[in-house]
């Protein structure tokens, strides 16, 4: 009887664990799910959509993360904030997704932050912002860190980072390069140029105030409206007050009237260095009809070398996803990788405060460098890790390029002044 | 500096004023002839950039020809889809009518957005001289003043036709009293289609002047189809006389602004203004019932 109830007892335990193996091994196959969301009918989420496939694609051809293939759940918020708190409910609660991706303005990913906070302890999961700049996501987790620690903010650079660092490398810009001693500062009217105008209370003193430290008077200040199309009287006024360069603090202001409009004023030998937006993309050329000649802007969408990963990413995404590599595309695709890594160190997806810890301490070859974040604030590791050319339009022939002239290890031109390139 | 700051206000007055003329002009004729408040108004903007842009981009047309047929295309438009497809049929149901309008002109925005986004580079090569000049201690762009003088250009022709030629004096009398100039013989019907068609020819030719300076993209109609309804509503709706005045005034409230204050105040201070003026002088400065 005993040596019944023995073999019994064998069977039972061997059946146990062919059960538990079973289902370890179901659990390993079963798919990794991350979800998309962004307005898609914009052009910066249609390239970070496509940006967000290819990512997906080349894991799932290199067998996947962690050994897990890698579904990419696409949703379009239509730019609309109550849908997009639905669709973030919906990809948390139903598809059960491990990370939520938000490729959209900054407003909408604060949005989806404070939905994933109420949701958190019954739904662990990741946030990623990747389209914006604005400082409130990192804020979130500035000042309370337990409730907000799943949400991650990548961009070419937060707007503090534009004010302790970016500011010191334009004032090097403005100063060594173009020789200035007195400009004129831009802003456009939208949130994320806030700190920039008034400062960040014990971080750091509005822009201006950085530039003077630096040597730099500022003589003229202005800011401008996002449907603003005549902007000639800013242009004649900063000529008047004898500024030596003018800096734009601007991405989505109608930069076509802008640039027009400068290189027709008596602001038209001054540099003229735009942060930003269309002035950075190809189409600027034609679009100004090659008035943009001489314009310096930020733009991550030259073909400079910045990692063996650039140039692939920026041919992959044209010639298979058919989407230009615009801003959010960047973000979004070394987002996935910088992922990608933290699960694998973290052993798997399946302890979220372990992948956040691991996301806290994360690096990994970018398109424009290096990904990774701030262990206590968030945002992805900036300038030198993370790197935004500084282009200047020259000429090429009878077109224009856009020729890189800083940061110095990728510079392919030296900086020349408009009146020097007109000639 | 307040000398400069002066001649600066001069000059940008008139410039900006004349532009503002030619933005508004065919919507002041529509408003006077047909008492429409035309919604639609800010298509015309659109098909005149972006028509010349296919021409140019999918047929490789030069850019005349590309601007003549893109003309034919506008005509078109403004005949069959806005007066015989809408305002023909909806004259008396104002609300369909205004609905109808504008859902086109969104409608037509989003397909130009679509096929031809941002990204897509459009521009239109029409400079005639590129450079600047100096007037006393402003620069000016010689753009802006052909820009400026063309919109002077044409008004005074439109002014002309109105006083001097019998269409004109048909169509003031028109815009007077539909039913007596019945009964005098005007064939209404054929003058109506000869407003849409002169209502189109400002704004176009106001687009091909001012794109080496402003930006073509696909929601331009919506500003300046603001801009024409601010010019129309304080010059007095459907009256020339007044949509001069207006341009004027809002182009001296905005250079005004721009110079002394803050370029970013410039619309709301002009509304402000519009504003101020319906409250005191109901129907705008020139609040008669004819177009002259």
């Amino acid at each position: 009887m005993n040596r019944w109830k023995g073999k019994l007892s064998g069977i039972v335990v061997l059946c146990f664990c062919l059960v538990l193996c079973t289902g370890a091994m179901v659990q390993a196959k079963e798919p990794l799910k991350i979800g998309f969301m962004g307005n898609l009918s914009s052009a910066p989420c249609l390239s970070s959509r496509g940006a967000a496939m290819m990512a997906v694609d080349e894991m799932n051809a290199a067998g996947g993360i962690d050994g897990r293939q890698v579904e990419l759940i696409v949703e379009d918020t239509k730019g609309e904030i109550p849908k997009a708190v639905e669709i973030y409910k919906k990809l948390v609660m139903t598809d059960k997704v491990t990370a939520v991706v938000i490729a959209e303005k900054v407003e909408m990913a604060v949005a989806g932050m404070e939905i994933g906070a109420e949701l958190f302890k019954e739904y662990p999961h990741i946030m990623f912002s990747t389209i914006g700049s604005g400082d409130v996501i990192w804020h979130h987790v500035r000042d309370n860190y337990d409730k907000y620690k799943f949400g991650f903010q990548t961009y070419y650079s937060v707007s503090t980072n534009y004010l302790n660092i970016w500011g010191k490398l334009n004032a090097e810009l403005f100063t060594k390069l173009a020789g200035a001693k007195k400009m004129a500062l831009i802003y456009e009217d939208m949130e994320w140029t806030k700190p920039l105008r008034k400062g960040l209370e014990g971080v750091s003193p509005p822009l201006k105030d950085v530039y003077k430290k630096l040597g730099l008077d500022v003589v003229y200040e202005t800011t401008v409206s996002t449907d603003q199309k005549m902007f000639t009287s800013v242009f004649e006024e900063i000529a008047a007050m004898e500024a030596d360069v003018i800096d734009a603090t601007v991405g989505y202001i109608d930069e076509g009237a802008l640039i027009k409009q400068w290189e027709q004023s008596s602001s038209r030998d001054l540099p003229f260095f735009i942060w930003g937006g269309l002035a950075g993309m190809p189409p600027a050329w034609k679009v100004t009809e090659g008035k943009c000649l001489g314009v310096m802007v930020g733009s991550s969408m030259v073909r400079v070398a910045i990692s063996e990963k650039t140039i692939p990413f920026m041919d992959n995404l044209m010639t298979k996803y058919k989407v230009g590599p615009i801003f959010g595309s960047h973000t979004t695709y070394d987002t996935l990788y910088g992922f990608k890594k933290a699960v694998e160190n973290a052993g798997g997806a399946g302890n979220i405060d372990a992948l956040i810890k691991s996301l806290e301490k994360v690096e990994e070859v970018a398109v424009l460098g290096t990904i990774g974040w701030d262990p206590k604030l968030h945002y992805n590791l900036p300038y030198p890790k993370y790197i935004t050319p500084v282009v200047q339009w020259q000429k090429e022939g009878d077109q224009g390029a856009m020729k890189v002239i800083f940061p110095p290890e990728f510079a392919n031109s030296k900086y020349m002044s408009p009146k020097e390139l007109r000639k | 500096m307040l000398i400069y700051k002066l001649q600066s206000i001069l000059v940008y007055a008139f410039i900006w004023g004349s532009i503002y003329l030619l933005i508004s002009l065919g919507f002041s004729l529509i408003c006077g002839v047909l008492r429409i408040f035309h919604l639609g108004y800010g298509v015309t903007f659109v098909v005149a950039a972006y028509g010349t842009w296919a021409f140019m981009n999918e047929l490789h047309l030069g850019l005349w020809p590309a601007i003549g047929l893109m003309f034919v295309v506008q005509i078109a438009f403004a005949l069959l889809i806005f007066y015989k497809g809408i305002f023909q049929r909806y004259l008396e149901q104002e609300e369909i009518l205004l609905t109808l309008s504008m859902l086109i002109f969104l409608a037509v925005t989003h397909l130009a957005n679509y096929v031809y986004p941002v990204t897509a580079g459009v521009y239109i090569p029409t400079t005639i001289i590129d450079g600047t000049f100096k007037i006393g201690k402003v620069r000016l762009s010689y753009q802006m003043l052909f820009a400026a003088l063309t919109g002077i250009f044409v008004t005074f022709l439109f002014v002309w036709m109105f006083l001097k030629t019998r269409v004109g004096l048909i169509i003031r009398a028109m815009s007077q009293d539909i039913q007596a100039s019945r009964l005098m013989g005007a064939d209404v019907n054929m003058m109506y289609y000869l407003a849409m068609t002169l209502s189109v020819i400002p704004p176009t030719i106001c687009v091909l002047m001012i794109a080496p300076f402003w930006s073509v993209d696909p929601f331009m109609g919506a500003p300046l189809l603001t801009t024409a309804m601010l010019v129309s509503i304080l010059g007095g709706l459907g009256n020339l006389k007044g949509s001069i005045v207006a341009s004027y005034m809002i182009g001296f409230v905005h250079a005004f602004i721009s110079f002394f204050y803050v370029s970013r105040f410039m619309g709301f201070a002009a509304l402000v203004i519009t504003l101020l003026v319906m409250i005191f002088k109901r129907g705008g400065l020139y609040p008669g019932e004819t177009i002259w």
